[in-house]
C-alpha cells in the first residue's frame, strides 16, 4: 500500500497529465454527437455578451453591405406581394389566406384547408467563422424567442446552415461549410429536377460539391441548384449554389461531380432566417415508425 | 507589477486578441496563426507543474468556449503544459534561469534560446491541435503543410509580441 502510495506521488504529474488529456479528449468526443444541450460553448452568457459587443462595433462597417442585401430581399418580396399580380383566373376563388380557401359562389363554402408549414424567424448575426473545418456561426436569438435545434437556417441569398445548439438568448448554427458527413444537404437540380447531395470539401468557402447527379442529367454552368424539400429542414427551392464546373470522377461511375458556387456570402452574413418546419415532427414520426416495421 | 498581476492580464489580453484579432484573420485555409499559448510558454520557471497543466487546461478551455472547439485547445494546451518544463531542462545552462529572470522570454533567456524554446513548443501544439481538428491521416500532405505554416505564422506573431513589450528591459 505504501509502495503504490509513493509510486502515485512520484508520478503525480504524470497522473494529472493523462487525467486532464482524457478530460479534454472526451469533451472533443462528445462534441461531435449532433444532439448536445448549450453549455460552455459560444451561446453561453460570458462568451454571448462579449461577441455581441463586439459585433456592435463590427456591424457598423458592414451596413452598406447590409442595406444592399435588404433591399434586394425587400425587392423579392415585393414581387411576391399579392398586389403584384394579376388576377387572370376568376373561377379558382378568392385569394387564399393562410388558412382556409372558400367557394366562390354565395354559399361562401370552406373548399379546402391549408396549413402553415413553415415560420419564419430573423436572427443577427454575431460571430461567424468560414476558415475551420467545421465552422460555426452564433447568432442572437434562442429558446426564448423560439428556437429549437434541427431547424434549417437561411440567409436572403441562401442555405447557410442548421441549428446545433441553443441557450436562452442565442443559438449556435452548424454552418453549411462543415467537412463532416453528418452535414450535407438534399438538393435538387432547378432545371431537371435530378436528386442529389450537397457536402463542403473544405477547401474554400465560396464552394461546394454536388454528388450523386446522375449522368444523364443535363447540366450547364450557371444552373441553379435548389433544395429538394424532402429533408424536413428546409422548404423547397431555396437556392443552394450555382454549377460552376462539372467533372466525371471515373469513365465508369454514373454521377456527375459537380462543383457549385454558393448562393450565400459567408463572409459578410448579418442577418439570417431560421426555419421552423410545423409539420416536422409528424414527419419524422412517421418514417421512423416506417423504419421500425421494416427491420 | 506582480508577477500575478501580470500573467492574468497576460491571460485576459491573450484571450481577446485571440478570439477578436487573430481568429477573423483570413489568409489561407493553410494558415492560421495562434498566439494564446504564448502566456503557457511565459509563465514563471518556479511555477510547479501541476499549476502549470491547470493553467494551461484553463486557458485552451476558455478559448475553447469561444470557438465551440470543445476540448480541443485544451488538449494541445496541456500537452505543451505537461512538456514544457522537460524543454526548459534541454535548454537551461548549468545554473538553470532562475537565478537571473524569473519567467522565460527573450531577454531571459537569450534570443537563440527562447526562439527554440517557442519553436519546439508552438510546434508541438500545433501538431497535436491540428491533428485533433482534422482527426485522421487522410490527407496528410495537407496536414503536414498546415502545421508547418501556422507555426511559422504563429511564430513569426510571438517574436512580435517579444519584442513589442520585452525589448525595453
Amino acid at each position: 500500500m505504501r509502495n503504490l502510495i509513493i509510486f502515485f506521488r512520484r508520478y503525480f504529474n504524470f497522473f494529472l497529465f493523462l487525467l486532464l488529456e482524457v478530460i479534454c479528449i472526451v469533451l472533443v468526443f462528445q462534441n461531435n454527437n449532433f444532439q448536445r444541450s448549450a453549455y460552455l460553448n459560444s451561446a453561453n452568457n460570458v462568451s454571448g455578451k462579449l461577441y455581441d459587443k463586439y459585433n456592435n462595433v463590427q456591424y457598423y462597417f458592414h451596413l452598406k453591405a447590409t442595406n444592399d442585401s435588404l433591399v434586394a430581399e425587400n425587392t423579392r418580396l415585393h414581387n411576391t406581394l399579392g398586389t403584384s399580380f394579376d388576377t387572370m383566373i376568376t373561377s379558382n376563388g378568392f385569394r387564399t389566406d393562410t388558412i382556409r380557401q372558400y367557394s366562390d359562389d354565395t354559399l361562401h363554402k370552406v373548399t379546402g384547408t391549408r396549413i402553415r408549414r413553415y415560420e419564419y424567424f430573423e436572427g443577427k448575426v454575431i460571430n461567424n467563422s468560414v476558415n475551420k473545418p467545421i465552422n460555426y456561426i452564433t447568432i442572437h436569438r434562442g429558446s426564448a424567442q423560439g428556437i429549437r435545434p434541427n431547424m434549417g437556417v437561411i440567409s436572403s441569398s441562401g442555405v447557410v446552415g442548421v441549428v446545433r445548439s441553443v441557450s436562452e438568448n442565442y443559438a449556435v448554427v452548424l454552418s453549411m461549410l462543415s467537412k463532416s458527413n453528418s452535414v450535407s444537404i438534399s438538393a435538387r437540380l432547378g432545371q431537371g429536377k435530378e436528386m442529389g447531395s450537397v457536402h463542403w470539401d473544405g477547401e474554400s468557402a465560396g464552394y461546394a460539391l454536388l454528388k450523386d447527379i446522375p449522368k444523364s442529367a443535363k447540366v450547364h454552368k450557371g444552373d441553379t441548384v435548389v433544395t429538394s424539400g424532402f429533408s424536413a429542414l428546409f422548404p423547397e427551392n431555396i437556392p443552394i449554389g450555382y454549377v460552376d464546373t462539372v467533372t466525371i470522377a471515373d469513365k465508369s461511375g454514373t454521377s456527375f461531380n459537380i462543383r457549385l458556387k454558393l448562393a450565400t456570402n459567408f463572409y459578410n452574413l448579418q442577418y439570417v432566417y431560421v426555419i421552423e418546419n410545423l409539420l416536422k415532427d409528424e414527419q419524422q414520426r412517421l418514417e421512423d415508425s416506417t423504419y421500425k416495421l421494416i427491420k | 507589477m506582480s508577477i500575478l498581476l501580470r500573467n492574468i492580464i497576460r491571460f485576459v489580453f491573450l484571450l481577446l486578441i485571440q478570439v477578436f484579432v487573430l481568429n477573423k484573420i483570413l489568409i489561407d485555409q493553410l494558415v492560421s496563426p495562434y498566439l494564446y499559448m504564448l502566456f503557457i510558454l511565459a509563465l514563471p520557471f518556479n511555477l510547479p507543474r501541476p499549476a502549470v497543466m491547470l493553467l494551461g487546461f484553463l486557458m485552451g478551455m476558455s478559448l475553447d468556449m469561444f470557438m465551440n472547439t470543445m476540448g480541443l485547445h485544451a488538449a494541445a494546451c496541456v500537452f505543451i503544459a505537461y512538456l514544457r518544463p522537460f524543454i526548459i531542462n534541454i535548454l537551461s545552462p548549468q545554473g538553470g534561469f532562475e537565478t537571473t529572470q524569473k519567467t522565460p522570454s527573450m531577454t531571459s533567456m537569450g534570443v537563440s534560446q527562447f526562439l527554440i524554446y517557442a519553436a519546439v513548443l508552438v510546434f508541438l501544439h500545433h501538431t497535436v491541435f491540428f491533428t485533433l481538428e482534422v482527426f485522421g491521416f487522410k490527407n496528410p500532405l495537407y496536414l503536414v503543410l498546415k502545421i508547418v505554416l501556422s507555426t511559422a505564422a504563429s511564430l513569426f506573431l510571438i517574436v512580435l509580441y517579444e519584442l513589442l513589450f520585452f525589448s525595453r528591459k
